[in-house]
């Protein structure tokens, strides 16, 4: 299944967001929900990373690599990076995944691979 | 507005207590009592982060007012993550300044060791980004990781420079009774040596284990008076001139120039403006170091030095006590500890022991004005205060 991860476009200036917030940090419209949810580019640069030792107690494995990535259309998001070794600058290409689970609860997030 | 004093301060020792929360608190806020000669006060305001999460316990500031016998006086806990205990002094400062109240307690608590460290680590985690940061795990040495890479690449920040950080803090932190570290560390050990790489482990690259503050426990408390009551009191004159507090994007990843602590900046700025006073005039200051790299790049937002110069600074030993501006003689958060809502509080009780000349071995001679900042988030909530020595 190809899933996405969404930006929020405001309906009345364009500016792009991402995460979600509710008034538009650009024109500052305060009509509820007045954004159009578009999908984020899944290829980009990675701007800088880290490669986590110790990780909050849901996590099973003994490191886990991180980073900020500046996606083709110029917006930033972080995910989770399995890159054997990261350069800062590198092409990388996202996949929505898993990237945490609890209990049985699933978290789909983006892990960004060596493009 | 009127003009408000530190008339009282108190502080625990800060490592693992065996004590409960709202004793923490009531210690240190006995001790701030004892040190002002107070024994009633109008209101009080309790910093704490965790107590719901790590202690089971919610609405704090009931429990510490009965625990001090202070009731009927009004209480209320203030939790704003890592900048709780700046906070609270905010609080306490707009209760006298505004006629309100005539004598306020701000105490900050925190008692995080009652849990393992990777619930400790999770449970700070959770002031992040819930979608966009913290379901992939991102911890607050993860984010300082990635901001210590930029910095490096940037500026040319090195590992050396932070572990010189590490070394002046932790060793300062000797000098300081109450601070958690009590071990002497050297570049040699943690960076150079053979064993480096054993003895200073990465946590998240490119920081190691030395470049983050430890897991503590510790309360501190101040008493904020008004200048009619300060002079009653006869406690040296400790005025808290100036408060300044700013805000960031809550993601990271938003900030337009990634290197940028832009709530730093603004609120040192909004301090010194208030205050009437410009970073040249600051004598001693408590930086927010729960990462090395902090140290460096607040010392520049905050103005001491221009922006990517900082550790050149450290370099010099403008840094160290003896230098142009000491910062962190007392340990800072890497070496005094970080119970995370009292470490806002802590600050001001170094500076208040700066001024008044009480600071011993760690003494920064003849310091009338005195800064602290209390980085909260990953520097998107920001609490900047300037206090000035009179008489
Ligand atoms: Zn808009």
């Amino acid at each position: 299944m190809n899933r996405e991860i969404y930006a929020y476009k405001c309906k009345r200036c364009g500016t792009m967001h991402y995460p979600f917030r509710m008034v538009c940090k650009e024109c500052k419209q305060n009509d509820f929900f007045e954004f159009d949810t578009v999908p984020l580019p899944k290829n980009g640069k990675l701007l800088t990373y880290t490669k986590v030792y110790n990780l909050p107690a849901q996590y099973e494995v003994a490191t886990l690599g991180l980073g900020i990535v500046e996606l083709e259309n110029g917006m930033r998001m972080l995910g989770q990076i399995e890159i054997d070794n990261p350069k800062m600058g590198m092409p990388v290409k996202g996949n929505v995944e898993v990237v945490r689970q609890e209990d049985y609860d699933d978290f789909y997030g983006m892990v960004f691979r060596d493009a | 507005m009127r003009d408000v004093y530190v008339a009282g301060i108190g502080i625990t020792t800060f490592t693992r207590l065996e004590f409960a929360l709202s004793e923490i608190a009531s210690y240190a806020s006995m001790m701030a009592l004892k040190d002002a000669g107070v024994s009633e006060v109008d209101d009080v305001y309790v910093a704490n982060m965790g107590a719901p999460r790590v202690n089971h316990q919610t609405a704090l500031a009931s429990a510490v007012v009965d625990s001090l016998s202070l009731t009927p006086a009004g209480a209320a806990a203030i939790e704003n993550g890592p900048a709780s205990g700046g906070s609270a002094i905010k609080a306490g400062f707009q209760a006298v300044a505004s006629g309100m109240s005539d004598v306020v307690l701000v105490a900050g608590v925190e008692r995080m060791r009652e849990v393992n460290n990777l619930e400790a680590t999770d449970f700070v985690a959770t002031l992040t980004h819930p979608i966009a940061e913290y379901i992939y795990g991102v911890t607050l040495p993860a984010h300082a990781a990635m901001f210590t890479r930029l910095y490096m690449e940037k500026y040319g920040v090195t590992e050396r420079h932070l572990a010189m950080v590490g070394v002046k803090n932790q060793n300062a932190a000797l000098n300081n009774e109450w601070a958690h570290l009590q071990q002497e560390i050297t570049l040699e050990g943690i960076l150079d040596s053979p064993e480096a790489m054993t003895n200073n482990p990465y946590v998240a690259e490119p920081l190691r284990f030395f470049d983050a503050c430890p897991v503590s426990d510790g309360g501190a408390a101040v008493i904020l008076v008004s200048k009619e009551k300060a002079l009653e009191l006869g406690r040296p004159l400790i005025r808290l001139s100036g408060i300044g507090q700013a805000t960031d994007t809550h993601a990271v990843h938003e900030r337009v120039e990634p290197t940028d602590l832009l709530a730093v900046r603004k609120a040192a700025a909004d301090a010194f403006e208030m205050a009437g006073l410009t970073p040249e005039d600051v004598d001693v200051a408590e930086l927010h170091d729960a990462f090395t790299i902090l140290e460096i790049a607040e010392s520049e937002e905050v103005g001491f030095f221009p922006k990517g110069e900082g550790h050149l600074a450290l370099e010099r030993g403008e840094t160290a006590l003896g230098g142009k501006i000491p910062i962190n003689v007392g340990g800072g958060l890497k070496g005094r500890g970080h119970p995370v809502g009292a470490t806002g509080v802590a600050q001001a009780w170094e500076i208040v022991t700066q001024l008044r000349g009480d600071g011993g071995a760690r003494q920064v001679e003849d310091a009338k004005v005195g800064f602290t900042c209390n980085f909260g988030g990953f520097g998107n909530n920001v609490v900047c205060l300037t206090f000035v020595r009179e008489g």
